[in-house]
């Protein structure tokens, strides 16, 4: 996935986020939660929807989802109602959320003729139709939805293009069929194929899929300040804070909004790539091939479609548990990763090291709210926690690179570089036609630095990465004490 | 014929709306204007963060602004 291009779906998210950290942290929620819906969608902007009313209803859907609560399954309550409901939000529920509201229900016959049809003589539609699904009506090709069953040679076949091929953004953008419609045409994702991978959120064109946050409950822990909040940044943090903010900047800015440690997660990559190639080195050993198990949606990919290549898959934890893991056995901290990422926030929900997930649009919100200008901030505190191999698990493949360098002998290593070429290796590992030692997959293209969450864009954070892991001290992940 | 200076706030606030796009365009329309046209950074223009982004174009600050509605401008001014 590239970054977000900024849409108005993702400006509006923006902004709500950003009124509601900003009420949370001046103590004003519980006043002013109600004003947040006419303060976003004003009487003289433009309208999208049928009438302003549904879009500040659209609104409340939208916060509701930031409070922490399913719209789904609190329909009749207003945001407000939930405000008094602390402590009981769904958490872990889904990550991927429709906003049914939102939804268009946009068409979902795959195959129509439009008004470009000439009711030729030739009429080729009709005669390659292999269930005589198409007959002239009005003088015009029509298809009877009943019959068609989607082969999609009419539209190959029509002279005039005159067939359109409709696929909702969602399915189209969904690489594991988990998207329908229910019965009021509203999509519908099913959970049991759902990998958290963030593509039908970005894709939707009327914002009515999105993500569960936790941005409520983080600016209310970085108000109350009842627990110390450590901040585990993922190593595909550099460069997405802003043109030419450097890493110490976001490290000072971090705990002046209030966090108390800040560790990078290229230390746990570091501690992850030293187990991992002991992992590696025994599958070699009884001739059996590995598959990386650092990211969250790959690894759901794998057990829920591949259930043969399960025993492949790493046991090793991902380098956020291991770096959390860490700071829970020097602190009572509660950790908070902030990463490129949806799906860590459903793999965060498996381990009780990690407490939250942050995504870095949602801590710049939070920034913003904070009345913190990153670009005129002038403190900084050195980052130096992971080595240069640590760093480089921020895209696509760092992390075969490093099995390599702790490898003596030459490894045949494939990198599924986004969730289509994912599935094409697997496919082909299942067809007995690819044979590799290592698999680093990634379910975005580019890896983390082509995250859904990103700011920046992929290439220029692989460069902004690179530069910045040839600046750590220790240039071996074996080196990095933690790892001994 | 005069030169344009157009710059654009790199703030937090305008970042998180859409400055990094901003100023990728418009960087490529400098490249591409021989010389007509230059590009500098601010940290904030006219405390306009509520409309984010924000550019100011030969002295005029225009808000809320897209790289589409942002070339129109400085064609026009071309």
């Amino acid at each position: 996935m590239a970054a977000n291009p900024i849409s108005e779906v993702v400006k509006i998210k923006r902004k709500i986020y950003i009124e509601l950290a900003r009420q949370v942290l001046e103590g004003t929620i519980e006043d002013k939660i109600q004003s947040i819906p006419y303060k976003i969608v004003r009487k003289k902007d433009e309208r999208y929807r049928c009438c302003i009313h549904k879009e500040r209803a659209i609104v409340k859907e939208r916060i509701k989802l930031a409070l922490g609560f399913d719209p789904q399954l609190h329909k009749q309550e207003a945001p407000a109602d939930l405000l008094t409901k602390r402590g009981e939000e769904d958490c872990c529920a889904n990550t991927v959320n429709v906003i049914e509201l939102a939804c268009d229900s946009c068409p979902i016959d795959k195959y129509t003729v439009t008004d470009s049809c000439r009711n030729c003589v030739a009429h080729k539609c009709v005669n390659v139709c292999p269930v005589d699904a198409i007959i002239t009506i009005q003088n015009k090709a029509f298809i009877d939805q009943k019959k068609c069953i989607e082969c999609g040679r009419c539209k190959k076949a029509c002279p005039y293009g005159a067939i359109n091929e409709n696929i909702r953004p969602c399915v189209r953008a969904c690489s594991v069929d988990a998207l329908s419609s229910n019965s009021e045409r509203k999509a519908f994702i099913n959970y049991n194929k759902c990998i958290d991978c963030g593509s039908c959120i970005q894709a939707c064109p009327f914002g009515a899929i999105s993500d569960s946050t936790e941005l409520v409950k983080i600016c209310r822990a970085l108000k109350d300040k009842d627990d110390k909040l450590t901040a585990l940044l993922a190593p595909s943090f550099v460069g997405q804070f802003g043109a030419k903010v450097e890493p110490a900047t976001i490290k000072s800015a971090l705990k002046e909004i209030g966090f108390d440690k800040v560790i990078e997660v290229g230390l746990g990559a570091d501690l992850t790539a030293v187990e991992e190639k002991k992992e590696l080195s025994e599958k070699l050993n009884k001739e059996e091939f590995l598959l990386s198990s650092c990211c969250p949606s790959f690894k759901k990919l794998v057990i829920n479609e591949y259930k043969e290549l399960i025993k492949n898959i790493s046991h090793t934890f991902s380098p956020m548990v291991k770096t959390a893991q860490r700071v829970k056995k020097e602190s009572e901290n509660k950790t908070v990763f902030i990463g490129p990422c949806i799906a860590k926030k459903a793999e965060a929900c498996l381990y009780t090291s990690v407490n939250h997930v942050l995504t870095f649009e949602e801590l710049l919100c939070i920034m913003v709210a904070a009345d913190l200008n990153l670009a005129a901030y002038c403190d900084q505190e050195a980052v130096q926690d992971a080595t240069k191999y640590g760093r480089q698990f921020a895209y696509s493949g760092g992390l075969s690179e490093v099995m390599q360098e702790l490898t003596e002998a030459k490894l045949e290593t494939v990198n599924g570089n986004g969730l289509e070429q994912c599935i094409e290796v697997l496919d082909k590992v299942l067809e007995g036609e690819s044979e590799f030692d290592f698999m680093e997959g990634m379910a975005c293209h580019g890896g983390c630095a082509g995250g859904p969450s990103v700011i920046n864009k992929p290439q220029v954070t692989k460069k902004l990465v690179q530069l910045f892991a040839e600046e750590a001290n220790l240039k071996k992940a074996e080196y990095n004490e933690f790892t001994a | 014929m005069d030169e344009i200076t157009i710059e654009v706030c790199v703030g937090t606030p305008c970042y998180l709306m859409g400055a990094r796009e901003l100023l990728d365009d418009m960087q490529k329309l400098e490249s591409e204007s021989e010389g007509k046209i230059k590009v500098k950074t601010s940290h904030c223009i006219d405390d306009r963060c509520e409309k984010a982004p924000v550019v100011r174009v030969n002295g005029e600050v225009y808000q809320d602004i897209t790289p589409d509605k942002l070339r129109k401008i400085v064609s026009a001014k071309l």
